[in-house]
């Protein structure tokens, strides 16, 4: 699923957000990615959508590699792909549900057919009520769930949400994780990243990549994750 | 194209949400585009009759020799055989006195009466001699030389004003449908670039959600399009108006002037409009896009 070989990303203002990782993972995980604020998890991120490329090394993110003079291959390779980002980039003066269905739009799926798994998506997420709302109207933890069910709606084989726990409390933290980590199946690989590590420990069968000024250690817990596809 | 077809609800709700966003600037681009098109309407029909004028006249390119009052009748025919037998003539008819004061009475009209006044009909006889325009000098000084005529008028100086005028009319409207087409382009794929600049956080989140630029930027096209489609439309009413207006007020006053056929001009004038909206919508809003990249 995810191929990295001595990855670094260097900034152009020189900061240097990743120092040559190296980094396997594989359809159907579940990964925690942890660490301190500016250790470059958002980074990692940004290089698995292909919104920065490696400055050196060599990264495949399910068989595409990214880099420069892919562009549109990158544009495609994002269509399996749902993404929640930490600021939602919800768009605004439209309802959930057609926000659900912007993610859907041009991936060649009949309107019905994605009328019908957006709403089973917000649904999935407890919003079916709020679907003909207006985004802007709705409750930070509301617009965090139109968010992720857009990134679920479409139905990718990677989804990865950059910090859907921030500004959270602790209880709907937990809510969320459940959630997202619920989409995880044997086709479904699941990324996070989190503060909260303290909501995550108790995580079995999982891989948990944590992060300190640009560098990675990898820790797979639990039963192998082979195990848990079987 | 599948998605085309699938979203077309939704790219038609888009390109409206567009021109509302900015409905000031949209107002504004459509009443321009609108008067814009107009202006190249009408130099589109000034062209036509101009050109319909021209070439009417050109066949009627004619020559009237006036007779020697003393003039026998078999000197009249002997002379209509010389002229017929001249290069570049092609149809030679008399005209005597009766036939004269026939035309002036229908040329005038209603206003006949005034024939009444005189005594005795003031018209001459004279051969009408009907040529192609390039030979218009040369056969003028040939009649002027044959015995038996009188003298020679000919209609050059009314045809080579017509002729200056309508190439006066062709260049400046060159220059006037350059001018507006690029104005048109301008407002237009400025129309676009705000309209992107507004929906930037939009645009960008579709880019991350991996939707290909085509998808990202029919909406906009369609938003271009439909301005000046809307402009074109304004256009037409008004010249549609105009044409009509021009029309029955000529038939009254101008008989003379050869006019195209109403139906024909109109519905010329109509699918250039629409046809020149739409090249200028889909590009303008291709320029807008392309800036913004
Ligand atoms: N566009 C950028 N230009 C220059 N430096 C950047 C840019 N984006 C991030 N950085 C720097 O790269 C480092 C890693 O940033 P990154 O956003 O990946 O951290 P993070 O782990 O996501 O932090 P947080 O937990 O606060 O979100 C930081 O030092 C940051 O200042
Ligand atoms: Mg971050």
């Amino acid at each position: 699923m995810i191929k990295a070989k001595g990855v670094s990303l260097r900034y152009p203002d020189g900061t240097l957000a990743l120092k040559g990782i190296d980094l396997e993972i594989d359809t159907g995980e579940l990964v925690y990615i942890t660490g301190p604020s500016g250790s470059g998890k958002t980074s990692l991120l940004k290089l698995l959508m292909g919104i920065e490329y490696p400055t050196s090394g060599s990264l495949k993110v399910m068989g595409q590699s990214i880099a420069k003079g892919q562009e549109g291959n990158i544009r495609r390779l994002r269509k399996r792909i749902g993404p929640v980002f930490q600021e939602f980039r919800l768009i605004q003066g439209r309802t959930a549900l057609e926000n659900v269905m912007m993610g859907m739009r041009f991936l060649g799926i009949p309107c019905r057919q994605a009328k019908e798994n957006a709403k089973s998506a917000l649904t999935r997420l407890g919003l079916e009520h709020k679907a003909l709302s207006m985004v802007e109207n709705l409750s930070w933890g509301e617009a965090q769930r139109v968010a992720i069910a857009r990134a679920v709606a479409r139905k990718p084989r990677l989804i990865m949400a950059d910090e859907p726990t921030g500004n959270l409390d602790h209880d709907n933290a937990l809510i969320i994780l459940d959630l997202l980590t619920s989409f995880r199946d044997t086709n479904t690989t699941v990324i996070i990243t989190t503060h909260a590590t303290h909501l995550i420990e108790r995580q079995e069968n999982a891989t948990f990549i944590r992060m300190n000024g640009g560098n990675i250690s990898v820790e797979r817990r639990g039963k192998a994750y082979e195990e848990y596809l079987v | 194209m599948k998605n085309t077809l699938y979203n077309a609800p939704y790219f038609m709700k888009e390109a409206g949400r567009v021109l509302w966003q900015n409905r000031l600037s949209s107002v504004f681009s459509f009443l321009s585009t609108g008067l814009i098109l107009f202006i190249l309407a009408v130099i589109v029909a000034c062209w036509s009759v101009g050109n319909l004028l021209i070439k009417t006249m050109q066949d009627e390119a004619e020559i009237s020799a006036y007779l020697d009052r003393d003039i026998g009748t078999e000197q009249v025919l002997e002379l209509i055989e010389t002229i017929k037998g001249m290069e570049g003539v092609r149809d030679v008819q008399l005209v005597d006195r009766e036939a004269a004061y026939g035309r002036m009475k229908e040329i005038l009209g209603d206003e006949a009466g005034v024939l009444e006044l005189f005594e005795e009909n003031p018209f001459e006889a004279f051969i009408e001699v009907r040529i192609s325009l390039g030979e218009l000098e040369k056969i003028t000084e040939r009649l002027e030389s044959l015995k038996g005529i009188n003298h020679v008028r000919n209609n050059r100086e009314v045809l080579e004003r017509v002729q200056s005028i309508t190439i006066g009319l062709k260049r400046l409207g060159y220059l006037i449908v350059t001018a507006v087409s690029i104005s048109t382009l301008v407002i237009v794929s400025h129309m676009i670039r705000q309209g992107i600049y507004n929906n930037r956080v939009q645009v960008g989140a579709l880019r991350l959600l991996g939707a290909p630029e085509s998808f990202i930027g029919f909406p906009f096209v369609l938003a271009g399009l439909l301005l000046t489609l809307a402009g074109g439309l304004l256009a037409s009413f008004v010249i549609v108006f105009l044409v009509n207006r021009t029309y029955s007020a000529m038939a009254g006053s101008l008989p003379f002037i050869p006019l195209p056929a109403r139906n024909q001009l109109v519905s010329g004038l109509l699918l250039f409009v629409s046809s020149v909206s739409i090249l200028l919508g889909v590009l303008g809003s291709m320029f807008g896009l392309r800036s913004t990249k």
